[in-house]
């Protein structure tokens, strides 16, 4: 049962959270996600045990996560760019101390304080370099306001399956539009109980939540624990959406807001007869890499279009593995690649 | 109905054009079952003289969700119109205040109606003609219901002006014709 309305992405991402039972949300305000507080303000305090706060800082916001998570509540922060660099020590913490939490980043242009536009340059930060240690995100890289509903509210059954934070990647684009969406209950029924939580060690043996490991070997050994778990992260969540790829000869690899804009300029590019298609990662971590190496037997060429100076471009190169050439189209600091452009470049492309 | 239709609605910052953008896009997703997007400025670019909502409707799936090729132009102060008028296709849409100077030189369907004076006049504020325009857009294109906008609107508007507002709605039909 449900139905459609219509929402703002930001807005859409809190309500997604809420439905999927997260009662615990820190955060600090920042452009372009402030709705996602807001609405998280004006609706949790109204829901049995729902806790909404206002940090002092973004560092107090995530440790505040760190601890609702040991504590065995589902929670959230949300933040842009510069925020989440704020939050990246304590997400190193969350992902060492293996605790389940959702981390929304809406992306803004960088770096430093960059501006307040669209971007897509923090993919770097999302899949590589987070923070300190041997350690990964999960990352959710919606591509519409309804996306970004399904995958917020199954960003928690991972973090809980795996007990790993989770991030749900956006831009501004993503957060501030409106658009139809429904909340399908799509919870999964079999995640582990959470029988490590510290909630008080009543007639059991008390658990303790660190991720503090003196001794080398025994955080080598943890280490590889993460390294096999992110393996299997990798083997079971990875996610992507292909189009117009049965024929292609040029494959476009975008994520998020690009795909959109990627999917209208195939469209018109299909039109004058270039034979191009989409493979859209959904999972940024894990990447979608077999599906890019086997395209790389069929089509002639790649164009990885983002809304940065080029860092996916890597991943898929990697990917294709030296196969066939990987190009790059990119606009940066807010800007938008139109759909015009993007044919352009499909044309020189295609030489 | 073409693949999609891209509508702009823009005026002064408190004219309320981002909230006839909201209005629209609801009524089209959800009363007239459209697939609908809308999108706005934010930050400092959203201040000033010319703010804009946009919604784009379609039958099929929205990719691209700003405005392409700009169908319909609502303008409810001169330097929103300025600004936008360009973007306009030939043979689109234009729904304009009747306190704004229009060129002649684009062939397109004007509409250069008395939004903002009507509704001082017969409605006691001019903060309704955003809902003036959208009644008027209702009624001069096949673009919306004026049944799914009764239905949003209620929803959309401060508490206390839903009769106002719907009343609002009426009038930009009327004056159309």
């Amino acid at each position: 049962m449900s139905e459609k309305v219509l929402m703002k992405g930001n807005e859409a991402i809190a309500e997604a959270a809420i439905r999927a039972n997260c009662k615990h949300f820190f955060g600090y305000p920042i452009t372009p996600q402030n709705e996602l507080p807001a609405y998280m303000a004006r609706k949790l305090p109204k829901i049995d045990g729902g806790v909404f706060l206002q940090a002092e800082s973004e560092v107090a916001a995530i440790n505040m996560v760190y601890g609702a998570a040991g504590a065995g509540a589902r929670v959230m922060t949300s933040s842009s760019s510069p925020g989440i660099s704020l939050k990246a020590e304590g997400i190193s913490y969350i992902a060492g101390a293996e605790l389940p939490a959702v981390i929304v980043n809406i992306v803004r242009g960088g770096p430093g304080l960059g501006g307040i536009q669209p971007a897509q340059s923090d993919y770097f930060q999302a899949t590589k370099g987070m923070a300190h240690g041997d350690f990964k995100l999960v990352v959710l890289a919606p591509s519409s306001v309804q996306e970004a509903v399904d995958l917020t509210m199954e960003a928690f059954d991972i973090a809980d399956r795996y007990r790993n934070p989770v991030m749900v990647i956006g831009d501004g684009i993503i957060g501030q539009m409106m658009e139809p969406v429904e909340f399908k209950d799509i919870g999964a029924d079999d995640l582990p109980e959470k029988d490590w939580i510290t909630d008080g060690a009543k007639g059991r043996e008390k658990n303790v939540i660190n991720s503090l490991h003196l001794q080398p070997e025994d955080l080598e050994e943890h280490n590889w624990k993460l390294d096999r778990k992110y393996k299997e992260i990798k083997k079971n969540e990875v996610k992507y959406e292909t189009e117009n790829m049965e024929d292609a000869e040029i494959a476009i690899v975008a994520y998020g807001t690009t795909a959109r804009i990627a999917k209208t300029a195939i469209k018109e590019a299909r039109a004058e007869g270039i034979k191009v298609g989409l493979i859209r990662p959904i999972t940024l971590f894990p990447f979608p890499e077999e599906v890019i190496n086997q395209a790389a037997d069929q089509v002639d060429s790649f164009l990885t279009v983002e809304m940065s100076t080029g860092q996916m471009v890597e991943d898929v190169r990697l990917a294709v593995n030296g196969k066939k050439p990987v190009e790059f189209y990119g606009r940066t600091g807010g800007m938008i690649p139109s759909p015009a452009e993007i044919v352009e470049q499909l044309k020189e492309v295609r030489g | 109905m073409a693949d999609r239709i891209d509508i702009r609605i823009s005026g002064a910052g408190g004219q309320g054009v981002i909230l006839s953008g909201i209005i629209l896009a609801e009524a089209s997703a959800i009363y007239d079952e459209t697939n609908a997007v809308q999108t706005q400025a934010y930050g400092p670019e959203a201040r000033g003289g010319a703010s804009k909502s946009e919604v784009i409707i379609s039958q099929k799936r929205v990719n691209y969700p700003k405005v392409i090729d700009l169908d319909v132009l609502v303008a409810l102060n001169q330097e929103s119109y300025d600004k936008y008028i360009g973007d306009l296709e030939n043979g689109g849409t234009l729904i304009v205040d009747d306190s704004i100077k229009v060129s002649k030189e684009k062939k397109v369907k004007v509409y250069r109606l008395s939004l903002i004076a009507k509704a001082k006049e017969e409605l006691g504020t001019k903060k309704v003609a955003n809902i003036l325009a959208l009644g008027a857009l209702a009624a001069v294109t096949d673009l919306i219901s004026l049944t799914a906008l009764e239905q949003v609107i209620p929803n959309r508007v401060p508490a206390g002006t839903e009769e106002i507002n719907l009343k609002a709605l009426k009038l930009g039909g009327k004056i159309v014709n």
